[in-house]
């Protein structure tokens, strides 16, 4: 026996729910005989004003070169879009295009069947424009494209204050963990932390966690994506974790991104672990601080462990239950027309970086104020966001992970790290629960 | 014995009835009866909320939650944090309603502003309360430092029992103006007489209110107290606001539990099993209430 929302009669409640708003749309047709207007449904979680602003002018081109399409923008929220979406699909009531999420989210949609194909897209845009590989964290099993990339983002770059280094006598950027803590402890004082890692029970703690079990050498899921979680590179992160407790603000056990960006732009904290938004931040609100920092990878147990970049791979997708999804695969074209896409990237400078060659050698894009004065470290985010990995693709010999997003949402790792460091677990307890919590999920 | 058959008048009158009751019963199994045969229905099922697709699985999820410790440990935290929040909306409400009910300066704008935190909204008020409990910029944290009562900031919301304490405290505060307008209605109907004869037989201010208030405001604190535990028991967005039900999930009461299932892991069924328990057990809690109270009244 099966539950596919239908009721006994066969009628399914959508069907009923669509007879009803059926009738009330024909009790309305001499109002609405001459609105043949299409209306999509834009929903992203990157919605900064000067986000929004740009939006608008993309919005504002589309319409004029459309007549009749009409584009309204809806915010969601990193936290919050898992629900909202779900809410979404089960109702049929879905947005036609969505924006910034992470690709780890539509492999598991479109496993099961609610994201349209992208193949075309990618064709309309160029194919041969984005990086090399740049689309490979967005195919399918089928070999589909179940998206494509809107940018690319560096994570979880480690953020320095120069100033505070030199006063503290710390003369390069830390590589190791070790070297991290050291540098951490010289610059903790005068009130100032050093830095502001989540501990929080939130998707950003499962995140940044992740790149710190592969910055120990580790990994969650192993290529035939078993659960792998029960190695010495774990416990030797969540012991780097537990460490780096003292040196961050007490309130740090409920920090997410909001929190942690904050901190480090305010001056509180000496160093800081997030995305380029960083730069646009401190122009904003601390310039004061401004011509005093720089970024680095983030550390990892040793230098002969490779640096692993949390990439997101901000993302573009149709929901297969979109009304309008020749209008919104247009429009998903038309997003990165040059003028409009850049103007997008310059709303948050460094944050979502561009996935397409043209648009990074093209001097408009490199114009940017932000951009220009700090090109190393532009630079250096477009390269490691570029080799970067999150847990849907976390190597290039793993395959890709259709229930990332699930894991992530279900808090497991953020948990593990909260028992561990927080309630002082056994860490061999807590790993083998959490990989059981995992497998679960894996089966389910 | 006077039968007799219903005349044309009465069937008419008693189908006129059936009638005007219609458009009530009509509504009542529209937004109550389906909505809670719906969700024993979806409970029996292993359903991917996204698609709404599932297979029968019977009464698994009900076998499966109840062997998870998460479920109980939840109900527990839910019961620690009904308990503790209403405790101190009746207590401060209570108290305040006695505050109001004295002829003070400016009693009308403080019996307006006292509504305040209720009718401010949720996502607001956390915020604030939030901003207050910061660890970097937070005014309490400010403040005691300041005045020399701590060293090091407080972790309010991150650590235990701190965070349980904030929960249970900004509930309070969010709600207890529910309980004042309640009680200062009935305050204010409270015959003087009472309170007069209670003074000539020499009672004092403490008697005066154990003695004569207090059993007053009895029947209006079982209906405050019935509503408010339902709806401390199954709120939501206050705490998943506020803390998210951590640490770990030391806060993580059953509503935030019924949402995990529904939307982080894509469990329909599983969630709305939750929801089912929560309903029974609060209909347990319903029952023993109301026949305590009737055989309180009995005596």
């Amino acid at each position: 026996m099966t539950y596919s929302a239908k009721l006994r009669t066969g009628l399914t409640r959508r069907g009923a729910l669509g007879a009803l708003a059926a009738t009330s749309a024909l009790a309305a047709v001499p109002f609405r005989a001459s609105a043949q207007e299409t209306t999509l449904r834009w929903w992203s979680p990157q919605a900064a004003p000067q986000q929004v602003e740009a939006y608008e002018f993309q919005i504002a081109a589309f319409e004029a070169a459309n007549p009749g399409v009409r584009v309204v923008f809806e915010t969601t929220s990193d936290e919050g879009y898992a629900p909202q979406l779900a809410a979404a699909f089960s109702s049929g009531e879905v947005p036609d295009i969505v924006t910034h999420l992470p690709s780890f989210a539509i492999q598991s949609y479109y496993a099961n069947g609610l994201v349209e194909p992208f193949n075309d897209v990618i064709e309309a845009i160029g194919a041969d424009d984005f990086y090399p590989g740049a689309n490979d964290v967005f195919k399918a099993a089928d070999g589909n494209y179940v998206g494509t990339g809107i940018g690319n983002s560096a994570a979880n770059m480690m953020w320095l204050r120069t100033d505070l280094m030199a006063e503290a006598g710390v003369d390069k950027a830390p590589e190791t963990w070790d070297e991290l803590r050291a540098a951490c402890q010289a610059m903790q004082k005068n009130g100032i932390y050093g830095a502001p890692l989540p501990y929080g029970r939130n998707s950003m703690t499962s995140l940044i966690f992740i790149g710190v079990i592969h910055q120990a050498g580790g990994q969650v899921f192993d290529t035939d994506l078993n659960v792998a979680l029960d190695t010495q590179a774990t416990r030797d992160a969540l012991e780097f974790y537990t460490s780096m407790r003292e040196l961050c603000p007490p309130g740090a056990t409920n920090y997410s991104w909001g929190e942690a960006i904050t901190a480090f732009v305010s001056g509180a904290t000496a160093t800081g672990i997030y995305t380029g938004r960083v730069l646009g931040n401190v122009a904003a609100q601390n310039p004061g601080i401004a011509d005093s920092i720089t970024c680095a990878t983030y550390p990892r147990l040793s230098t002969d462990i490779a640096p692993w970049t949390f990439n997101d791979f901000p993302s573009v997708f149709i929901p297969a239950q979109s009304q309008n999804k020749d209008a919104a695969k247009a429009f998903a074209a038309h997003l990165f027309q040059p003028e409009g896409y850049i103007k997008q990237l310059h709303a948050a400078p460094g944050h979502v970086l561009p996935v397409l060659q043209s648009i990074n050698n093209n001097p408009q894009y490199q114009e940017n104020e932000i951009i220009q004065k700090y090109p190393d470290e532009v630079e250096l985010m477009a390269a490691s966001a570029a080799g970067g990995f999150n847990l849907g693709y976390e190597s290039t010999a793993h395959p890709s992970n259709e229930k990332a997003g699930e894991v992530v949402g279900s808090g497991a790792i953020a948990d593990m790290v909260q028992r561990v460091v927080l309630n002082g677990e056994n860490a061999d307890t807590v790993i083998g629960e959490t990989s059981a919590a995992i497998e679960a999920i894996m089966k389910g | 014995m006077a039968h007799t058959k219903q005349t044309l008048l009465e069937r008419r009158y008693s189908l006129l009835g059936l009638l005007l009751i219609a458009p009530t019963v009509l509504v009542f199994c529209a937004v109550i009866v389906y909505p809670l045969i719906s969700a024993i229905y979806l409970s029996l099922f292993s359903i991917y909320t996204p698609t709404l697709d599932g297979e029968w699985v019977g009464l698994q999820n009900y076998a499966t939650l109840l062997a998870k410790g998460e479920f109980w440990y939840s109900l527990r935290t839910n019961l620690i944090w009904t308990v503790g929040t209403l405790s101190l909306q009746i207590v401060f409400g209570i108290g305040m309603a006695l505050v109001l009910h004295q002829n003070i300066w400016f009693r009308s704008l403080a019996r307006s502003l006292i509504l305040f935190p209720y009718f401010i909204s949720t996502v607001v008020a956390v915020l604030v309360w939030k901003w207050l409990f910061n660890d970097l910029y937070g005014i309490l944290n400010h403040l005691m430092m300041g005045a020399g009562l701590i060293e090091f900031p407080i972790d309010y919301l991150g650590s235990m029992p701190n965070a349980m304490v904030s929960v249970i405290l900004v509930g309070a505060w969010k709600y207890f103006p529910f309980v004042v307008i309640a009680v200062l209605a009935r305050l204010q109907t409270i015959p003087g007489q009472l309170y007069e004869a209670a003074r000539i037989d020499g009672a004092g201010p403490i008697a005066r209110f154990f003695d004569v208030t207090l059993p007053q405001l009895r029947e209006v604190l079982v209906v405050i107290v019935m509503l408010r535990a339902i709806w401390d028991f199954k709120e939501f967005d206050l705490i998943f606001l506020l803390t998210g039900g951590g640490p770990v999930t030391s806060t993580q009461t059953l509503p935030l539990l019924v949402y995990k299932e529904a939307f982080s892991l894509n469990q329909m069924g599983m969630a709305t099993a939750y929801a089912v328990i929560m309903m029974l057990i609060m209909l347990v809690f319903m029952v023993l209430y109301i026949r305590r109270t009737r055989t309180e009244d009995g005596l």
